[in-house]
């Protein structure tokens, strides 16, 4: 049988979640900025506070939203080649963090800004990789003007990889440039919307708010059916409840919020029931992404996912460390093998360190390398009459001749690839060997697969015509201000935070 | 023609196909055995070259190995044999597990290695005393023996065989190398064999240094 998945919460507390959820939703809200969709939502029966402009989700408006939900779609790369299938039972791996910086082994710091040549290198490195499907706007191009960095972003998607993309719906100027540049490059919008490119995400703010730049994207990216990622990024204790069961509530809540939201904006949306939440450390006020509770909460994540039948996406790979050391590993393994025991349906953050601040290509690569090991282990022990051989044993337990053992035979060359999987990156050799090929570690070895995979990409070819509309494209939107998106965004602030880093109106 | 249904043969584990090829070329005086054998070598190294860039693995080898190795013991030297003629081989090995001890797969793995890589292999198999590797190796004229311990408790059977080379004034006709989990270079050193390998490869690179 396939390995057993894990639970944290019984039918019981499932039950008792929901309940909860719904009240949440029908007797709180949630606070939502944009006028409009308030206005959407009370057409369907939703109660709005004006003065605080919480509104309420009455359970008959969520249940009504939630039949509308795909629970399968696919994922298509910019030429069509290349698709993958997320639904309630898939395993994805993908990448996803706010890494604004990048593993550099020549810094004294071992660490440096990443650079818009950091974010090619990345795409490509994903474009080569066996387990890992998506690549997303993670790798933060420092040196790119920030009001164009979604166009330049989309630009270096198609030149660089045939796995789709992702990036965040900030914003409905933003979102709707990836989607028309998206058009360009697959040929029109009916093409886009019937076979999907790019994965939005929809980060609320906990507890319990909806920025307007954050539904303005997410109206654009429900209309043209491009899935989008709802997901909290709740931290027990500080933003949400201390109680792993409080932040699943309040989280759930504003998932659910968001998704309905989406049916709103457009029925049949897809869309992934998230979570990227962990829990606050007590002695620094840090999120820590790489803790065991942090696995908790995504493991019941799953759980609740599931119950609504919608795919669910969650964090793996996440490590607070700053270096690669044995902290790096298990909190790796240990979030990773979780949320895929859990049977989270898209697992994110490969590539990442430091709360998936930094990014290192070498860890890319072993995280495609832990995601074949996880889905070795999914996979489980097949019996059946063939698998128990018994007959193998017999032939080679009494055979006369020495030398007869198991490896030469073909029931072993027949099953080994099915039962056993074969690292690349891994390293087994006996001392001798592993000395005499330089005694190196796994990030020597990974490093040696980045270069050769950077060495040796052939980048996908585009028409030249496409090319001179995307640079055209690009060209519009440098010439726009920040103050031009404030204005169209509705938003008021003067500054917007990412990933910690302070962006000012006149600043890059 | 006769060479690639050889080398699929060898690929697919064909043993029965690849002797009654063997069988019926030798028959109908198309090829010689001992061109045969050399046609042999050159897919072996195919293979152990796919093995090397990593695009096969262990069973593939081993089991392309003992193909060949069932048609060279069942038709191709005894063909030779009845013309009287000789074979060129890289050098002979007699090979096996060390009295008290019944490990074998490490050993075997070893002599699959060396029989890809076109030498001669004398498999005494387990729990093997100290005569009968002197024994095999006076009778075949091997240049090598090569002695494989899995346990702690049956390393020092592997100085008994080198004692008992002494003893007979044969320690300099042949090569002796030790090799299994507890042994080392120190203890290969300190019991005054030739050499030590560390896994099957290792094996086979210290055997072609020993013999240049």
């Amino acid at each position: 049988m396939k390995l057993n998945r894990i639970n944290v919460l019984s039918k019981d507390e499932l039950q008792t979640i929901h309940s909860a959820t719904m009240e949440l939703l029908s007797t709180v809200g949630i606070k939502i900025d944009a006028q409009d969709t308030r206005d959407l939502l009370e057409k369907h029966g939703a109660e709005i506070d004006p003065e605080t402009t919480f509104v309420k989700f009455p359970e008959t408006l969520v249940k009504e939203q939630l039949k509308k939900v795909p629970n399968s779609f696919k994922l298509h790369g910019p030429d069509g080649t290349f698709n993958f299938e997320v639904n309630t039972t898939s395993t994805q791996f993908a990448t996803i963090g706010t890494p604004v910086k990048i593993y550099d082994p020549n810094n004294k710091n071992n660490v440096r800004k990443s650079l818009l040549e950091d974010m090619i290198k990345q795409i490509r490195v994903v474009d080569s990789l066996e387990h890992i499907n998506n690549s997303h706007v993670d790798v933060w191009p420092n040196d790119v003007k920030y009001t164009a960095l979604h166009a330049h972003a989309m630009y270096q998607w198609v030149k660089n990889t045939r796995k789709p993309y992702g990036l965040g719906c900030y914003g409905k100027v933003a979102s709707q440039d990836m989607i028309n540049m998206a058009s360009i490059i697959v040929g029109g919008e009916k093409e886009l919307i019937n076979k999907p490119r790019l994965v939005g995400f929809f980060n609320p703010t906990s507890p319990l708010h909806f920025p307007q730049i954050m539904t303005n994207g997410l109206s654009v990216f429900a209309k043209y059916k491009q899935p989008t990622i709802i997901a909290p990024e709740a931290l027990a204790g500080s933003s949400a409840p201390v109680t792993l069961a409080g932040l699943i509530t309040q989280t759930s809540a504003e998932t659910l919020g968001g998704i309905v939201l989406a049916q709103l904006y457009n029925p049949g949306a897809p869309v992934f029931f998230g979570t990227v939440s962990c829990i606050t450390d007590m002695r620094t006020g840090n999120s820590a992404l790489g803790s065991i509770e942090t696995a908790l909460i995504t493991t019941g994540v799953a759980q609740i996912a599931r119950f609504y039948n919608i795919p669910s996406r969650g964090p793996g790979s996440i490590t607070e460390s700053k270096c690669f050391d044995l902290q790096n590993g298990f909190e790796r393994l240990q979030t990773l093998m979780l949320a895929a025991q859990a049977g989270i349906n898209y697992i994110t953050c490969a590539g990442t360190y430091e709360s998936t601040l930094a990014e290192a290509l070498e860890l890319l690569v072993i995280d495609d390398e832990l995601a074949g090991v996880v889905k070795r282990a999914l996979d489980g022990i097949t019996v059946n009459e063939n698998t128990i051989g018994l007959d193998i044993i017999e032939k080679v337990a009494t055979a006369e001749k020495p030398g007869a053992n198991f490896l030469g035979e073909k029931h072993t060359r027949d099953h080994m690839k099915n039962e056993l999987y074969i690292p690349k990156l891994i390293d087994r050799n006996r001392r001798t060997t592993w000395r005499k090929k330089g005694s190196k570690d796994i990030i020597t070895t990974a490093r040696e697969k980045v270069d050769h995979i950077l060495q040796n990409f052939k980048p996908p070819e585009i028409s030249a015509e496409i090319e001179a509309q995307l640079k055209e494209y690009i060209k519009k939107v440098e010439a726009r201000s920040f103050e031009y998106y404030k204005k169209a965004e509705g938003i008021s602030t003067s500054s917007i935070s990412i990933a910690g880093t302070e962006i000012k109106a006149d600043e890059k | 023609m006769f060479e690639e249904s050889m080398k699929k043969a060898i690929l697919e584990w064909d043993e029965d196909g690849l002797k009654k090829m063997c069988q019926s070329a030798i028959e109908n005086k198309e090829v010689s055995p001992v061109k045969i054998i050399k046609l042999i070598g050159k897919i072996m190294q195919f293979v152990g070259d796919r093995f090397e860039r990593e695009e096969i693995f262990l069973p593939d080898l081993v089991g392309s190995a003992n193909t060949v190795k069932a048609a060279i013991d069942e038709v191709l030297d005894p063909a030779i044999k009845i013309m009287g003629e000789e074979r060129k081989t890289r050098g002979k090995v007699v090979l096996g597990t060390v009295e008290s001890d019944v490990h074998s797969i490490g050993k075997d793995l070893v002599g699959s290695f060396l029989f890809a890589s076109g030498f001669d292999i004398y498999n005494l198999g387990v729990d093997v005393p100290a005569i009968k590797f002197i024994e095999k190796a006076e009778e075949v004229g091997a240049q090598v023996i090569a002695l494989s311990s899995l346990l702690t408790m049956s390393m020092d059977f592997q100085r008994q065989v080198i004692q008992e080379l002494k003893g007979r004034g044969l320690r300099n006709k042949y090569k002796v190398i030790v090799g299994g989990s507890p042994t080392s270079e120190e203890w290969a050193e300190k019991i005054g064999a030739d050499g030590w390998a560390d896994d099957a490869i290792e094996a086979v690179s210290l055997i072609k240094k020993l013999l240049t």
